[in-house]
């Protein structure tokens, strides 16, 4: 441990939280494939009260697949952006996706503690006039949702009640596993979603499922692995009631909606439309829900949504 | 305080489908679970079974599911783990066929083990040394994690990947091919990686339930260590050394994972099968509104991002 560097306690109150303004990196999902991700997190910022300032140069937190190739080079990627977070006077960096999230502040961890991978990457960040002080904490929105926000101020936003929707939360791997890096809640019994959920007024679906992995990451690996194990999740999410599934990754999210038509022939049809985070918490919140991109998913949440009198069919 | 050990009983050669029994144990609940099961079995029932040697995390043998998720019964106090209604439940462990209560058929686990020629293999032979064949403490430091490997299969147990596809070698095997590949006094790296490889090493889903193993093992990053290995070899023409290497280019290139280049780069530009295959998926996300886009644009200053590869000397797909 260096002896010079801020330590960020997990739990201490960031500059960025007292200021409501804390840097934002959104991660390529939710600026490709997921663009919906993106736009409903900034109308949930909006409605909150919160600055979020997108970190525009910043790169790909290494997706857990740049360490297959190079031991090094995830790390300096990820110190570079913290660097840009730090020069803006921010010392939060919130991220929207599970996989950006356990990446992030695993290369951090690996900053902090090690003074000789703090030097390899302030020795190559200073060949562009950059340096990285240590002081930057990597959350999910999640995380602020519940330490920065608070689920009683959250509870008392609420304008459109989920009225007992049933939703399986599903955590995706890198937001709760390995523990010495997020270590935020218990990874083997976390609550964060279904407190989330119950505050929105939903009822929170429990299953065994809801920490196992969606298989995103083996998707092209061999034909038909991941889709088993979307469908595995989701029978038992739907043999426990769930009616939709509610999740801070749009990786998972990929996964889930994109592959439960293929699970269906070994596992049997579950069609359940998957939600991202901020969507469901936008929605409840009284965004306009023509505005959230439910539209953009494969599962339609469209007649559900109706039916709980949350939106009309038509925007979903 | 008295507590309920909640039992899965079974016999393969009797049995056509498993029962549970439910033993009140007298004894304090500090005592470790595998206490409660000798408990049960000298006091209450002779004929529960399960495996246990050493009760002192050394030999691996009691590994079972505790309350649904995997662990060492002798490592595991029953105050942890205690339900709301005063009981733990014990399970075999899931990913085996079970045989007799508690006990598993392990045959799978070990052969993908065995497969691995899970023994030294030097350059020279014996009788060419003198005295033994020294290594370097630093060179050895990297081993020692592995080295407290104890076989117990909870990883196996807990892989979720191996739970839909038993052809995956599971994280065990994948470490214990580390512990050999990275091992200076071996002379098999090549014919290692490769044994690794055809067992679906690039199967691993990066999702750290082995992260749990009570021996601290950590097999993930031995599974990174091996797949960076088997690039090293030259093994590249799979989907997950390409996928590796095409999602370095794509983040060299323009600070982004591209997600089009990236499936295409995974696939195979060529490769008209495997890209009709992923069709159907691709097809989905387009008809949601969803298609990821085509081209895509570099992220600012993405020249600092090609010089922290340059200077790292980061593979890249050529």
């Amino acid at each position: 441990m260096t002896a010079t560097l801020e330590q960020p306690s997990l739990k201490r109150r960031s500059k960025s939280a007292q200021m409501r303004k804390y840097g934002f990196f959104p991660g390529c999902v939710a600026k490709e494939s997921c663009k919906e991700l993106f736009t409903s997190t900034m109308l949930l910022a909006e409605r909150l009260g919160i600055e979020l300032v997108e970190l525009t140069a910043a790169s790909c937190c290494g997706a857990s697949v740049l360490n297959d190739t190079n031991r090094d080079v995830a790390r300096v990627l990820n110190a570079r952006t913290y660097a840009q977070a730090e020069a803006l006077g921010l010392d939060d960096v919130i991220t929207i996706c599970s996989t950006c999230t356990g990446h992030m502040r695993a290369a951090n961890k690996e900053l902090l503690e090690s003074e000789t991978h703090m030097g390899q990457a302030n020795a190559i960040l200073g060949k562009f006039g950059a340096k990285y002080n240590g002081g930057v904490m990597v959350r999910h929105l999640l995380w602020l949702l519940i330490d920065d926000i608070g689920l009683d101020a959250l509870k008392a936003m609420v304008v459109k009640p989920l009225n007992g929707l049933k939703v399986a939360p599903f955590y995706g791997c890198h937001i709760i596993r390995p523990e010495s890096v997020n270590g935020w809640e218990s990874s083997r019994n976390p609550h964060s979603l279904e407190d989330v959920i119950t505050a929105l007024g939903g009822e929170a679906i429990d299953y065994a499922g809801k920490t196992r992995c969606c298989g995103f990451h083996i998707q092209l690996e061999k034909e038909g692995t991941a889709a088993n194990m979307v469908g595995q999740n989701m029978r038992m999410a739907k043999d426990r009631g769930a009616e939709a599934v509610l999740t801070p990754c749009p990786l998972c999210h990929l996964a889930l909606d994109g592959y439960q038509a293929d699970s269906a022939a070994r596992w049997g049809r579950t069609d359940l439309p998957t939600f991202h985070l901020p969507q469901l918490v936008a929605l409840a919140l009284g965004v306009d829900p023509s505005l959230l991109g439910l539209n953009k998913h494969i599962n339609s949440p469209g007649m559900l949504l109706q039916s709980r009198n949350l939106a009309p069919a038509h925007v979903a | 305080m008295p507590f309920t050990l909640d039992i899965y009983r079974y016999d393969q050669g009797v049995d056509e489908v498993p029962h549970r029994d439910r033993v009140e144990v007298d004894m304090p609940t500090n005592q470790t679970v595998l206490d409660a099961l000798e408990w049960a079995k000298s006091e209450k029932d002779g004929s529960i079974t399960f495996r246990r040697s050493c009760r002192s995390a050394i030999c691996g043998s009691c590994a079972m599911n505790i309350n649904g998720t995997t662990g060492l019964a002798c490592k595991t106090p029953v105050d942890t783990v205690l339900r709301s209604d005063n009981s733990v439940a014990v399970d075999p462990m899931p990913n085996f066929q079970p045989m007799k209560d508690l006990v598993v058929h392990m045959d799978p686990f070990w052969d993908k083990y065995t497969r691995l020629k899970p023994y030294l293999q030097p350059r020279d032979n014996d009788s060419d040394n003198e005295r033994e064949r020294r290594v370097s403490p630093e060179d050895m430091k990297k081993l020692v994690a592995v080295a407290n490997c104890v076989m117990c299969a909870t990883c196996y147990a807990l892989c979720p990947v191996v739970s839909v596809d038993p052809a995956f070698a599971g994280p065990a095997a994948i470490s214990y091919a580390f512990r050999f590949i990275e091992d200076v006094r071996d002379s098999k790296r090549k014919e290692r990686a490769a044994q690794i490889s055809e067992d679906y090493l690039w199967l691993c889903a990066h999702c750290y339930a082995c992260s749990y193993c009570p021996k601290h093992v950590d097999p993930q990053d031995d599974i990174i260590a091996v797949k960076r290995a088997t690039i090293e070899e030259g093994m590249l023409d799979e989907p997950g050394p390409r996928h590796a290497l095409v999602v370095a280019k794509t983040i060299k290139k323009t600070g982004m994972l591209h997600e089009t280049e990236v499936i295409q780069g995974t696939v195979g530009r060529f490769n008209i099968k495997g890209l009709i295959k992923v069709a159907p998926f691709g097809l989905r996300l387009a008809m949601a509104g969803k298609m990821p886009p085509m081209f895509l644009k570099p992220v600012p200053k993405v020249d600092e991002i090609k010089l922290i590869f340059d200077t790292l000397e980061a593979p890249v797909q050529a």
